[in-house]
């Protein structure tokens, strides 16, 4: 056995070691979550304990966006560096001209193409209703944005990636939607700051929520509608970022080598 | 009963297919020669880490107390909010998967892509013949 398929070996043993002592205490779950899990859902839509809830029904968002909301930022860098350096690499691969003329002949029959039409509306309005009530039921910015993007993905498939650009769905227009999907997600971190600098009360960068030393906050309701301050301005800036960053990254990879 | 046989053993099924899960996408992703092979072991890979992540999360489900999503569907009253954190599961790897799956899918585009370049530049995906030709 040579020595890079021992080490592999070994790694693997140890791996999976490691895994079930993590694994240990829950190899069977527990009736009890842990303390922090406790917090969580105690403080996640409690209208009596104003200083500490997020004023969201749905914790997981609430976790996303505001308790652990810098993770989410930098994971969003994360996801913003992951496609750009896809891009980089394929960008002498393709020249983007829409064509004037598109025949229709080519695509799948025209059932499918038909069906298409119909269902890709749909397909979008799913998506912003899962981004846009993020912190009401499950869902948010990353799953609607997800969704959203199968729609113009059936579509390349249906039709041809010339039929999107024909729409206008360019990959210019994308990088734009997307661009401003990532600054509305930075200027919302700092909204409440800005608030509080122009008020001349103390406020942080990334505060949702009126805290006990910090008063200022954006309000959880509007009109009795639960908007759960800056959650919906995230979901909403994260769902435009990632359905337009999908839709650019499909359409460049459908691009690329068809007109070198 | 049933719901003690649903609680543990079936769970304990899930556990165990998860790490033969792992086992293989760890194979895949280093004996396989192929670069779209190793690219669909990375995804099987995180999606069993993603999926684990869920399951460490999970409640046990005892009689008459069976676990829920965590999402507070009632009027936050005192009493609602007691009765939910009694059911609900650990939100917190959920919210950690959420972000996770999002990425992964950025990520494997950008494999993708990376394998597109491979192909322009090698003529091939195997693995074996790029690491003969040497760039």
């Amino acid at each position: 056995m040579k020595l890079a398929e021992l080490t592999l070996l070994v790694t693997l043993i140890l791996s999976l070691a490691l895994m079930l002592t993590f694994a240990y205490n829950y190899l069977a779950p527990t009736p009890e979550v842990r303390n922090l899990a406790l917090f969580y859902l105690i403080t996640t839509y409690n209208p009596q304990l104003p200083y500490y809830t997020v004023n969201s029904p749905e914790a997981v968002t609430a976790i996303v966006w505001d308790y652990r909301g810098l993770d989410t930022l930098f994971e969003t860098a994360v996801f913003y560096l992951a496609l750009i350096a896809g891009l980089a690499l394929a960008r002498r691969l393709y020249r983007e001209n829409p064509v004037s003329f598109l025949s229709t002949n080519g695509g799948l029959s025209i059932i499918v193409k038909t069906v298409t039409k119909i269902t890709s509306p749909m397909i979008i309005a799913v998506g912003a209703s899962i981004g846009l009530h993020g912190h009401l039921t499950p869902g948010g910015g990353f799953q609607g944005g997800a969704t959203i993007a199968v729609a113009p993905m059936v579509i390349i498939i249906t039709f041809s990636v010339f039929y999107l650009l024909t729409r206008k769905v360019t990959t210019e227009k994308m990088l734009l939607i997307r661009s401003i999907g990532l600054i509305g997600i930075g200027l919302t971190a700092i909204s409440v700051f800005i608030i509080g600098l122009a008020a001349g009360r103390l406020a942080f960068v990334f505060q949702n929520m009126p805290k006990a030393n910090a008063p200022m906050g954006l309000p959880g309701q509007v009109n009795g509608v639960l908007i759960s301050g800056t959650l919906w301005f995230f979901n909403l800036f994260e769902m435009l970022a990632v359905a337009a960053g999908f839709t650019m990254a499909f359409a460049v990879l459908m691009l690329a080598g068809k007109e070198r | 009963m049933a719901v003690d046989f649903a609680g543990t053993y079936l769970l304990l099924v899930l556990l165990s297919s998860l790490l033969v899960n792992f086992v293989l996408s760890i194979y895949g992703i280093f004996f396989k020669p192929h670069f779209t092979k190793k690219v669909i072991a990375l995804t099987i890979l995180s999606d069993t880490l993603n999926t684990f992540a869920i399951y460490i999360g999970y409640r046990r489900w005892l009689e008459g107390v069976n676990p829920r999503p965590p999402v507070l569907t009632t009027t936050p009253t005192w009493e609602s909010i007691t009765e939910f954190s009694r059911r609900a599961v650990d939100p917190l790897p959920q919210a950690l998967v959420l972000t996770a799956v999002v990425i992964g899918l950025a990520v494997t585009l950008f494999l993708v892509f990376l394998g597109y370049i491979l192909y322009m530049h090698y003529g091939t995906l195997d693995m074996r013949e790029i690491r003969r030709l040497k760039g």
